[in-house]
Order: C-alpha cells, then structure tokens, then sequence
C-alpha cells in the first residue's frame, strides 16, 4: 500500500537522473521497470510521476550517458519495449554524480547534527 | 530533418503507449476493473501532453518551433501592414543593394584572389625609376629579357619565376572565319609556376618555349564564347595573325588571367614572339622595358627577404649592363639610373599590378563608405518606423506581457519581425546589386566590350549581403525592440491604442537629425563630384569635340607585310575622303584624348646644334596624316599642315606645338627652323595631349607617311578620324569601305570624339552619378523619416490642437507651430551635417578638379535643397494639422 502523502518527499532537482542512472547500473530497463524500481527501492518514500521520468531519459540519452533499443520483452515474446542501458560515459557520470550525492549529504549532516560528527 | 523528426515523434508516442498499457494491465492483475486500470495508470503517470512536450524540448529543438511561430506571426502582422512593410523593405533593400553592387565591384577589382593554389606565395617584380625631372617615386613593372633570365638563374627565393607581355589584339582565323582576340605571350614555366590544371587538353610545357612551338592555350570564356565549348576544339588548327597554331589546352573556368581588368582570350610561348613581331635584339637588349615578371615564393620565405636577394642580382646586372656598353657608358641619365634603382616585390595574391585596379581602388572604398552612409540613413528610417509602430502596438504588447509572455520572449518577437525586414529587404537587395554590378562594370569599361570583370554573385558576395542584413537587424531593430516591450500592462490597457507623449519620441528626433545629418554629408559630396565632372568637361582640351568620328585599324591583323602597310592605312584614309558626309579626314598613331597611348621622346638637337644630355627636350609625339588639324579642330597658328608630299623621299619635316617652340626657339618664328633631322613646317595651339587632366607640354608631329613608314608603324593599330556633316552617322559606309580594301581588316575602337573625352572622364563620371544617386537616395530617406515623424505627430496631436483651436489659436499659429518642428530638426541635422561634411571631403581632395574640398558653394547646394525639402516634408502635415476641426477632435477625445 502507498504511505499517506504526508510522507512522501518530493524529488531534488537533478537526483532523478543520478537515481536512472543507478538503476540502470543492474542492467537494461524500460521505462515502466525503472519508476517501479525506483518506488519499490525507496518504500514508496519517493513518488516518482511516472511521467517526469521520460523527459529525464530523452535527455540522458542526447548527453550520451544511456542508449535505448526496441526490443522484445524477455518473458513475453509478442511485445516489444524500449530498453534503455548504460553507456561508458554514463558509468562515469554515475560516479561522479554518487561522490558529489555524498559530499552533500555530508555537508548537510554536520550542519543538522553537529554532535554526532564528533 | 524533418522525417527525423517525425519518427521521433512516433518514438516516444509509442514508448509512452507502451508505459501506459503495462501498467495498466498490472493494475488490472492488481484487481480492478479495466476502465479504472487505465484511469489508474493515467493518474500514476500524470499530464501525458506536458510529458511530451518536456521530453521534445529535451531534444533540442524547441528554438527551431519558437522561430518557426515567431517568423509566422511576423509575415501576419506585417501583411496586416503593407505600407509600412513597403517603405521599411523598399528603405532597406535600397541600402543593401547598394553596398552589395559596390562591394561586388569592390571585390572584383581589387580583392578577389588569383585562383590558383597559395596566392600568396605570389610576387610582382618591379623597380624603381626615380625620374629626377618629374617624380622620384616613379617605379616600372616592366623589363628586359636580360634581367628575367638573370633573375630566373640566380634567385634561391623562389620557387619560379615566369615573365611574359601582351600581343595585344589578333586576328584569330579558325575554318575560314576572322575574328579578333587578346592574345598574351607567356614563358613556358607560366601554367605551372600558377599551378593550374587545364580544364581540357594541356598546357604548353617549359620546353615548349621555342620560336617554332606553334602552340597555344585559351581560356574558359574564349572557348565557350568563340568554340561553342566544343572539347573537339583541342589540336584544332587556328591561324593567329595568319601563322599558323595549335590549340593544345582550355584554362580553367575561374583563371581569367593575372590582372584585374584584361583577360587574355589566349596564351602563346613567349619564343612566339619572334614569329609575330621579329626584333633580333629582343632577348639580349639592355635597359628595355616590356616584359613583366612575376614569381612565386617558396615556402616559408618572406617577400623582404627574396626583395633583398633579388635586388642585389637586379643592382649587379645594371651595372655589367652599363659597363658593357660602350654607346651607353656615357649617359647621365642610365648612370644616374644605375645607381639609384631598387629591386621591389609588390604581393600579387589578387593578380599583377593594374591599372584598373589603381584608379578604381580608392573610388570604389569611397563609394563603398557613402553606401555604407545611405544604409545607415536607410536604417534610421526603418527604426523611427519601428518606434512609431511600437507605440501604437503597445495595447496589444500589453495584453501578451498580461498572459504572461515574458519581456525576452516579446523582444525576441520583435527582432524576429525585424529579421523578416532585413531578409526581405536583403533579397532585394541582392537583387539589385546584381543589376547594379553589371550595370557599373558597363558603365567603366572603356573598350569595344565589356571589362572582363565576374560580377555574378557567389558565396562571398551572398554572405557579404547576409551579414549587412543582419547587422541592418542591429542597427534598426534592436532599440525599437528593447523600448517596444517595456510596456507596464495596466495602464498601457486602460490608455488604449493611443500613444501618448512619451521619450520615444526623443529617439525619433535624434534619429531624424542623424538621417539630415548624414544626407547632408553626401549631398555636399555629390555636389563637389558633380562641379568636378563639370571643371573638367568645359575644360578646352585644344579639340573641336562635335561631329567627329574615330576608328581604328590594324593593317597587321590582315597579315600584310610591313611595306604594304603604309599603302593600306592610305587607301583607307583616301576611301575615307571621298564618303559623301566626310568635311575632311585625317589618320593617327595616337588619337585625341586617348586612352591607350602615349608616346615619348627626347629632342636631341635643335638648329643642328646637338644639345647637352642635360638640356634634352623631353616631348609628347605623334604621327599624323595630312589634314589632321582641321579634322580634329585644333587650329594651326602658322605654317602649314603635312602635304601628300611629306612622304619617305621627301626632305623630313616636323610640326611643333607652342609649348615646344617656346622650349625650344624661345619667342622666335619656328618655321622653318631644324628639330634634330627634320625641318618645322607648322606651330599648332597647345592642346591636352595625355586625357584631360593633362597639362600643355611640348609636342612634336611627325609626317604619318614618312615617320611611320620608315619605323615599319610598330605602334600596331592606326586611327582614323572623320569630320562628317552634322547629324550623319557614317559608320555603315566606313565599314563598307574598309572591307573594300581588305575584307579580313576589323574595324574597332569605333568612337565619336565627345564619348572618347566622356570616356576619359569615366572615373570622375562613375564618382559624379553615384555619389548624387546615393545623396538623393540618402535625402529622399531623410525627407520620408522628416515627414512621418511630423505626420504622425500630427496625428497624435490632434486633440490638442483641437483644444488650442477650440481656444481661439489661429490657423496660421498652429501652422507655424508643425512647421517650427520640421525646421528646427533640420536645423539642428544641418549643424550636425556641416562640420561633418567639411571633415568628410577632405578625404575627396584627390579625386576633385578645380573645387576645393572645402568649398562653400558645396556646402551651400545642400543647404539650401535641404531647406526646400525640409519644407515640404513639414507643409503636408501642416496643411493637415490646420484643416482640424475642433469639434470632431474634441470628440475624439
């Protein structure tokens, strides 16, 4: 069961493409398996519009960082998707993305908890 | 393009499609009943439409869509306009055609390159000859065999070096058929020191370079023109002043030659020579003059540096040469010669030095800056009207900044209908510069065909005219824009369409004062090119210009030996005399005003007293036939004109003009008086020997038939000149009787005596109609932007003139007060224009003849057509300003 909206957050600006680009790093996905996987990872915490995720892919892809094919679903023969995988670039991107994702939640950490740090 | 983007389209309708039905279906697996499946999967996924158009901008393409409906509305509103579209693309295509016309000359003559590879790697040798009497900066691009062959050996700067002169015209014979061509002598190393590759056949070879090498190369236009572009052309046989060549190879279609202004129609080995014109000491004469030489640097290597190497061979030889010498030793002058003389290397990227290309440079930079000036005045024009439009478009700018256009989105929409303008106007533009080059090129060429200049419009000429464009797009578009969507929505609504009184019209008056400014500017030019043209046209040049008609022939083109060709030109002028409209007839080497020759000698001996080197009386000559000042007008002082006596058995006689008797006799009677070997029989008045500029100098005449005769007439062609009854035209039987003598004998140069001095004033004449086309353009730009500035001031003032009226203003008060404004802009445009006009002449001062650049008269001329202009661009709108009735203004209100 989805949690009660109060709980949900709203995505920050730019973390969706970090978060494609993890998912992806499993392997290639469509576009319905990578919103399913991104709710379903997170508990259902972060409501992804399952609509805001195309314009995110459309614009990895011109950047270079994941390539799509139309392909057959491995369990259904008949129907065709379009898969999306990750490119060279975009395992560079990833990385680059997930140091800078730690630097700030780092940052923000201190600044929250001040104690813990130590 | 646009397929592309179609299957994108369908691309990611069909990703979404798929998104939306599997999720569906697990909602259906899920339990619910399909229609809230779907529904369900809708709600998950959110606005599809928004999707769609978020994931297209994510391709990049939005800007193109955005322009797409920008320009679209653009071509809307300006159609719902048409007057002023008019004006502002007639304004604009007016000021890019004019720019493009003489920027298309512009680069004809003077930049475009030599299209062979590494232009720039070219060289023109030249050499000083300072000239200690009449210019020490003089400098020759011609020499002699001896040096080319010294410089070919011993240069290590270059990688080759080529030399070559021109034939002038042939008669080239091919199955039987005349015709004349420009025929070039080159070395053989010529095509490949350019490194050009014939489009057909080959070219002739460094070995081919010898007396008997019947070979010879023509070029793309020749071949289309006199061929047909027939390929079959190759090995063809063809007669060149009747000995006979083989046409081995076609040049490339863009290779016209090496200089601005003369396309040789054909290319022979310069050894060829000897067959044309036999000179025994024509490869080994010292201190000659007629072969220009030209080379290409090797890499790497500097102009001064091969300048340097070269000069030293250059400053070596002169010396041997004089040296060697034993006749020549002794002369002043050469010794004088051989000391100062320097090797100089003129750049020859864009062709050997010209003589078009040196009297056209400067004129066509100048006109290139008034065009530059007619533009700006156009721009102006198009601004104010754009302003004036802004103003009254702010109700709707108004409502599109309310729905929440942004400001750049509005300033983009007006710089795109801007755009449009400028495209619109630059096709235009382009349309008449296209006319217009063609037009000038007409207007400049001298000869019996146009100048062989390529004015169709290419790439360089279409970007030129793109990038004026949209600079024009800066110029007028960007201020309207910026002050057009600084609009506060509400009360702009509540104002309605009506403008009020505002700081727009700041900028209107300012930019009408530059417009008067700058017309002002060219006016006064026009005016100091037009009183030039006149100076220089009532000038007496010392000939009666009406009803005389010139030709020329060339006997040799008829492959007559050299002692048939006196007899030839004779019964020619004989055939001549006896034409019912002929008054009298005469032949010339050099004819009056020409524009071809110029012949000098030195007067080594006066009563047979030899005078000293020093002393030498440097004259102008020519060799004339009897009656050849009564033809051409120029009235005999005393003495006699040559007789059909004075011929090669006679005693030789001369006639002098009085310029030469003076220098010469002093105050004395010069009849019968000796000048070197021949007796003076006549004085003649002065007359401009070299084109109209010219000075009275000294002129010696020499017997045609005896003179001419005894030098074999090596000057090539001979002129006729016919006084024929007013209003005759006797050209049909002048040909019909020339063919008589000889049926191969072309006929050119064929010329009245006025268009040979209009002629000669072709430069000034170029200067004279363009510069007042463009100050008329300029003014007549200026008088609109004057007009619609008051017009609608008029317009917007019409409740306040009625108020004023309806409180007891008198008609001739509100007239006075419309045209008050139209004066005092003016005013304040000529307080402007003035100084900047006598700044800007100053640059004219070596173009002008007998005005100064700072004369008042000139300054005046714009003035005054200015104020008269002035005033009836401020009475029409004044005239309506006073026929408002108060009532109806008031309810207008």
């Amino acid at each position: 069961m989805p949690k009660d909206p109060a709980d949900r957050i709203e995505l920050l600006q730019g973390t969706l493409d970090m978060l494609i680009l993890r998912t992806l790093l499993f392997g290639k996905a469509h576009g319905h398996q990578i919103a399913k996987h991104i709710q379903r990872t997170t508990d259902e915490v972060l409501q992804v519009e399952h609509g805001s995720l195309y314009p995110a892919l459309h614009r990895l892809e011109r950047k270079g960082w994941i390539a799509s094919k139309w392909e057959t679903a491995a369990k259904e023969q008949k129907r065709e998707f379009k898969y999306y995988r990750l490119t060279a670039a975009g395992h560079k991107q990833l990385t680059a993305e997930e140091s800078k994702w730690k630097q700030l939640v780092h940052a923000i950490g201190r600044v929250m908890w001040p104690a813990e740090e130590g | 393009m646009n397929w592309w983007r179609k299957s994108k389209e369908r691309d990611l309708e069909r990703e979404l499609q798929s998104h939306l039905d599997l999720e569906a279906e697990e909602q259906r697996e899920a339990g619910l009943p399909p229609e809230s499946a779907r529904l369900a999967a809708q709600r998950a996924f959110g606005n599809r439409t928004l999707t769609t158009e978020v994931t297209r901008e994510a391709w990049g393409w939005t800007w193109i869509d955005r322009l797409r409906q920008d320009v679209l509305y653009s071509a809307r509103t300006l159609r719902r306009t048409p007057g002023f579209t008019l004006v502002a693309v007639l304004s604009l295509g007016l000021g890019i055609g004019a720019n493009t016309a003489i920027f298309t000359l512009l680069n004809a003559i003077v930049l475009r390159l030599l299209p062979v590879p590494d232009a720039h790697q070219l060289v023109q040798f030249t050499y000083t000859l300072p000239m200690w009497e009449t210019n020490p900066n003089n400098w020759n691009g011609y020499f002699g065999y001896p040096q080319f062959a010294r410089l070919r050996e011993q240069s290590k700067t270059l990688s080759g070096v080529f030399g070559g002169t021109s034939l002038g015209r042939v008669n080239v014979d091919f199955r039987g058929t005349a015709g004349l061509a420009q025929a070039d002598a080159y070395t053989g190393n010529f095509f490949s020191v350019l490194a050009l590759t014939p489009q057909a056949g080959r070219f002739f070879a460094e070995d081919e370079d010898r007396i008997d090498a019947a070979v010879a190369v023509i070029s793309d236009r020749y071949w289309r023109n006199r061929f047909a572009g027939d390929p079959a052309v190759i090995g063809a046989n063809v007669t060149i002043n009747q000995l006979p060549f083989t046409v081995i190879g076609v040049a490339p279609e863009d290779f016209t030659g090496i200089t601005v202004g003369s396309a040789p129609d054909l290319w022979v080995p310069l050894r060829t020579l000897d067959r044309f014109r036999p000179d025994p000491r024509r490869w080994d004469a010292a201190f000659t003059s007629w072969l220009l030489i030209a080379g290409r640097l090797k890499p790497g290597v500097s102009l001064e540096q091969s300048q340097a190497e070269l000069d030293v061979i250059h400053r070596r030889l002169i010396r041997e040469q004089l040296e060697s010498s034993t006749e020549l030793r002794n002369s002043e002058n050469l010794k004088r010669f051989v000391e100062a003389s320097h090797m100089r290397l003129l750049p020859a990227a864009a062709g050997m030095h010209s003589f078009l290309r040196q009297s056209y440079a400067f004129p066509l930079k100048l006109l290139m800056a008034v065009a530059g000036i007619v533009l700006l005045v156009a721009c102006a024009n198009v601004a104010n009207l754009l302003l004036a439009r802004a103003s009254s478009r702010k109700r709707e700018i108004a409502v599109r900044l309310a729905i929440g256009a942004s400001r750049r989105r509005v300033v983009r929409q007006f710089l795109t209908e801007s755009l449009v303008l400028a495209t619109l106007g630059g096709l235009l533009g382009i349309v008449i510069a296209s006319v217009g080059s063609v037009a000038l090129v007409t207007m400049i060429s001298t000869g019996d065909t146009p100048l062989p200049l390529n004015v169709t419009p290419d790439w360089f000429i279409f970007g030129f005219a793109a990038g004026i464009s949209l600079l024009t797009v800066v110029l007028f578009g960007l201020v309207p824009a910026i002050r057009g969507s600084r609009v506060d929505p509400a009360p702009a609504m509540k104002d309605g369409a009506r403008g009020t009184a505002d700081s727009s019209s700041a900028w209107n008056r300012g930019l009408v004062m530059v417009q008067v400014a700058l017309s002002v500017v060219l006016v006064t030019g026009a005016g100091l090119f037009a009183r030039t043209l006149q100076n220089l046209w009532n000038i007496d040049t010392g000939y009666r210009r009406d009803n005389v008609l010139m030709f020329s022939v060339d006997a040799r083109l008829g492959g007559h030996p050299a002692e048939r060709v006196g007899a030839i030109y004779s019964e020619i002028l004989e055939r001549m005399r006896s034409l019912p409209d002929t008054q009298s007839a005469s032949a010339s080497i050099v004819r009056p005003v020409d524009d071809h020759f110029y012949l000098v000698d030195r007067v080594q001996a006066v009563d047979g007293r030899r005078l000293p080197e020093a002393d030498t009386i440097r004259v102008a000559w020519n060799a004339i036939s009897p009656g050849y000042f009564s033809t051409v007008g120029t009235p005999l002082l005393t003495g006699r004109e040559f007789s059909a006596q004075d011929d090669e058995r006679a005693p030789k006689v001369v006639i002098v003009n009085e310029s030469l008797a003076k220098a010469a006799f002093g105050k004395d009677n010069p009849i019968g008086r000796r000048i070197d070997a021949a007796t003076v029989v006549g004085l003649v008045r002065d007359t401009n020997y070299n084109g109209v500029r010219d000075k009275p100098r000294p002129v010696l005449y020499h017997p045609l038939f005896q003179y001419g005769s005894a030098q074999a007439f090596r000057w090539g062609f001979v002129s006729f000149e016919i006084r024929h009854r007013a209003g005759a035209n006797p050209l049909e039987q002048i040909r019909r009787e020339v063919a008589g003598v000889d049926r191969t004998l072309p006929v050119f140069r064929v010329r009245t005596l006025v268009a040979q001095t209009q002629q000669a004033l072709l430069r000034e004449r170029l200067l004279a109609m363009l510069a007042t086309f463009f100050g008329a353009l300029a003014l007549a730009l200026a008088c609109l932007g004057l007009y619609g500035l008051m017009a609608y001031a008029v317009t917007r003032r019409t409740s306040e003139f009625g108020i004023r009226m309806a409180l007891g203003a008198g008609r001739a008060h509100i007239f006075w007060l419309v045209v008050r404004g139209t004066l005092g802009l003016s005013l304040a445009g000529l307080i402007l224009g003035v100084p900047a006009a006598l700044w800007a002449s100053r640059f004219t001062e070596s173009l002008l003849f007998g005005v100064k650049a700072t004369d008042l008269v000139a300054v005046l001329i714009p003035v005054a057509v200015l104020a008269a202009v002035a005033a009836l661009a401020g009475y029409l709108p004044a005239r309506r300003a006073v026929r408002i009735q108060p009532t109806i203004a008031l309810r207008y209100e």
